[in-house]
């Protein structure tokens, strides 16, 4: 019942997003553009943030590599 | 008759005012996004580092907020004050807008920003995070519904006038949200403000990398604000340039002032990089042109061409001779609104109305207007030249300044060694103010290039002010500058001392500073070996 609850809530919020956005591209092709480009800006920089913490563990731990390899 | 003088100083107190305020809201609007996006992180990630580093840049958030609210408040009294028939004339237009941003998007902002302040303890992770977003949207909703009301000002759209109540009524509300102008200037002014936030908080990070404070916060933030910079910055240029194409069709005027161009020329048209125009000889002094460029630029081809003040004159002088019947009509149909003769003269001459007025300044009866006084009025149709000229161009370098940063901070971000560039540092440093003078530069050429209008094509300016006495204006004038200056030193002084103090763990307790990850873990660990 969750799951079909959840499948429900998303079903009508991508319902909703192709109302929006075919209305939007009819009308409002900057106004559209601004929502997905401001989605993508925040997702992305979120994304560098995150890929920084993996960048530093990934040397971490190549560094440690060596580290063992050397003793 | 109206005192220029009054008017002139309207005209400053508003300029003043909308300055200050501007100073502040570029950076609300985009630091609400770069805090959802560091707010995001440590939802996904469940890593501390990023909530604590979304209160640190919340705090510095919060003070700009509270002074932008503080400093945008007057600006809408200002329309009752002292633009009285300009409220008159379009409040029924103008009105709409404001009273939407008021009701739905400040209120939605201001609600949620008590939330995202006070609700860290209080809400679970992802519910505060979906406060964050509103907060966001909420902001840039705020900015669309002053912008759709400012684009009704430089293209007046889904709208006409009413010869009956003497003024303009609102018939199409899709056209007024819908119009190129509001559309392109929204998204413009939105996305300028991501970038001022980015520009601030990858200012701060390099501060804080250069005095090996907060590193772990000061690596992140500058990681994603560079991110979020590099994005924004090709999306401003982008619009930019979608307002140029707009304002080709809507403003011609105000195009020909930007580009200095005094003469209309044949395709393909050159660019002029550097000029100093002159008003008084209607020429360029000194012009360093680049082949082609503005072609490409306002029409996206090689072969278009717009027409510059020469030609703009001239129609300017057509439709002033074509806009005093319209006039004088207006006398007669407010003695007799049902007088037909009026009216069919009015429906004729209706869409010069505006330029009718124009030669009102020189002529109370329009109808006995001299040519002299109609080629001046035509004079005023174009704004100031060297102002607009210059004032554009600060804002592309500015522009391309920062994408230049954007990219060359993406370089070593990604590399991981922006920490050990401190020339790089301290430049970036040096770049805070840049978005700012853009951002202001901006304003300067969408406002001075939309005179001598209020409303452009229907309402002067001359016509727009309140009639107040010189010594009220000056008066109110000395105490908006001194009020105004004050907030700027509180808000100066508020953020270095945040700054200077650095983040904390959200009790107010210890600084996270981890001072051993100043080293990038690998070069850490081996020199460890």
């Amino acid at each position: 019942m969750k799951t079909f609850i959840q499948f429900s809530i998303f079903m009508l919020i991508a319902g909703l997003a192709i109302v929006l956005a075919i209305i939007l591209g009819d009308r409002g092709a900057w106004y559209f553009a601004w929502l997905v480009g401001t989605v993508m800006i925040v997702l992305i920089a979120a994304v560098g943030g995150a890929l920084l913490d993996a960048q530093d563990e990934r040397a971490a731990a190549l560094a440690l590599e060596r580290k063992d390899g050397k003793h | 008759m109206h005192d220029i003088t009054v008017v002139d100083l309207s005209r400053l107190q508003f300029a003043a005012t909308a300055l200050y305020h501007f100073l502040f809201v570029p950076l609300t609007l985009g630091m609400t996004f770069m805090l959802a996006a560091m707010e995001t992180v440590y939802v996904v990630t469940g890593k501390v580092i990023y909530k604590q580093i979304t209160q640190f840049w919340g705090k510095l958030f919060l003070i700009n907020f509270a002074l932008g609210v503080a400093t945008g408040l007057t600006m809408e009294f200002q329309f009752g004050t002292n633009w009285s028939f300009y409220s008159s004339f379009v409040g029924d237009i103008f009105g709409a807008p404001l009273a939407i941003e008021g009701l739905m998007a400040f209120f939605l902002e201001s609600t949620f920003v008590g939330l995202m302040v006070f609700g860290w303890h209080r809400l679970k992770p992802g519910q505060h995070l979906a406060v964050t977003y509103l907060v966001a949207l909420g902001s840039n909703l705020s900015a669309l519904w002053i912008l759709v009301a400012n684009a009704f000002m430089q293209d007046p759209v889904g709208a006409h006038f009413n010869p009956t109540t003497m003024r303009m009524e609102l018939n199409d509300f899709a056209a007024l949200i819908f119009s190129s102008d509001a559309q392109a200037k929204f998204v413009h002014t939105s996305i300028a403000g991501y970038v001022t936030a980015a520009i601030f908080v990858a200012g701060v990070s390099a501060w804080y990398m250069l005095k090996n404070r907060h590193m772990e916060l000061a690596r992140r933030s500058f990681r994603m604000s560079v991110l979020f910079g590099v994005l924004s910055t090709a999306g401003v240029i982008t619009l930019g340039d979608a307002l140029g194409f707009v304002g080709a069709e809507a403003q011609p005027t105000k195009l020909a002032a930007m580009e200095g161009l005094w003469k209309t020329e044949s395709a393909p048209m050159p660019f002029n990089l550097m000029a100093f125009p002159s008003q008084e000889n209607q020429t360029n002094y000194g012009e360093v042109k680049v082949p082609y460029v503005l072609s490409i630029l306002v029409t996206h081809s090689l072969t278009g061409t717009v027409p510059g003040v020469d030609v703009l004159e001239q129609r300017a002088e057509e439709r002033i001779r074509g806009g005093i019947p319209a006039v004088s009509s207006l006398k007669m149909l407010s003695a007799d609104p049902k007088d037909p003769v009026a009216m069919n003269q009015f429906t004729t001459h209706q869409k010069d109305l505006g330029y009718g007025f124009l030669v009102k300044r020189y002529a109370d009866d329009v109808t006995t207007a001299t040519d002299e006084q109609i080629a001046q009025a035509a004079k005023d149709s174009i704004p100031h030249v060297a102002t607009m000229f210059w004032s554009f161009r600060v804002m592309v370098l500015l522009g391309l300044g920062m994408l230049a940063f954007f990219v060359l901070g993406l370089i070593y971000t990604l590399r991981n060694t922006v920490q050990y560039k401190r020339t790089f540092l301290k430049f970036a440093v040096w770049m805070i103010p840049a978005p700012f003078l853009a951002c202001e530069a901006g304003w300067l050429v969408a406002e001075i290039g939309r005179q001598p209008w209020t409303v452009y094509g229907l309402l002067p300016t001359w016509m727009s002010a309140s009639t107040h006495s010189v010594g009220y204006m000056v008066f109110s004038l000395i105490g908006f500058v001194a009020v105004y200056t004050v907030f700027i030193v509180i808000e100066m002084y508020l953020m270095v001392r945040a700054i200077r103090k650095g983040p904390d763990d959200g009790n107010g307790a210890a600084e996270l500073d981890v001072g051993d990850l100043s080293l990038p873990a690998s070069r850490k660990t081996l020199a460890e070996a």
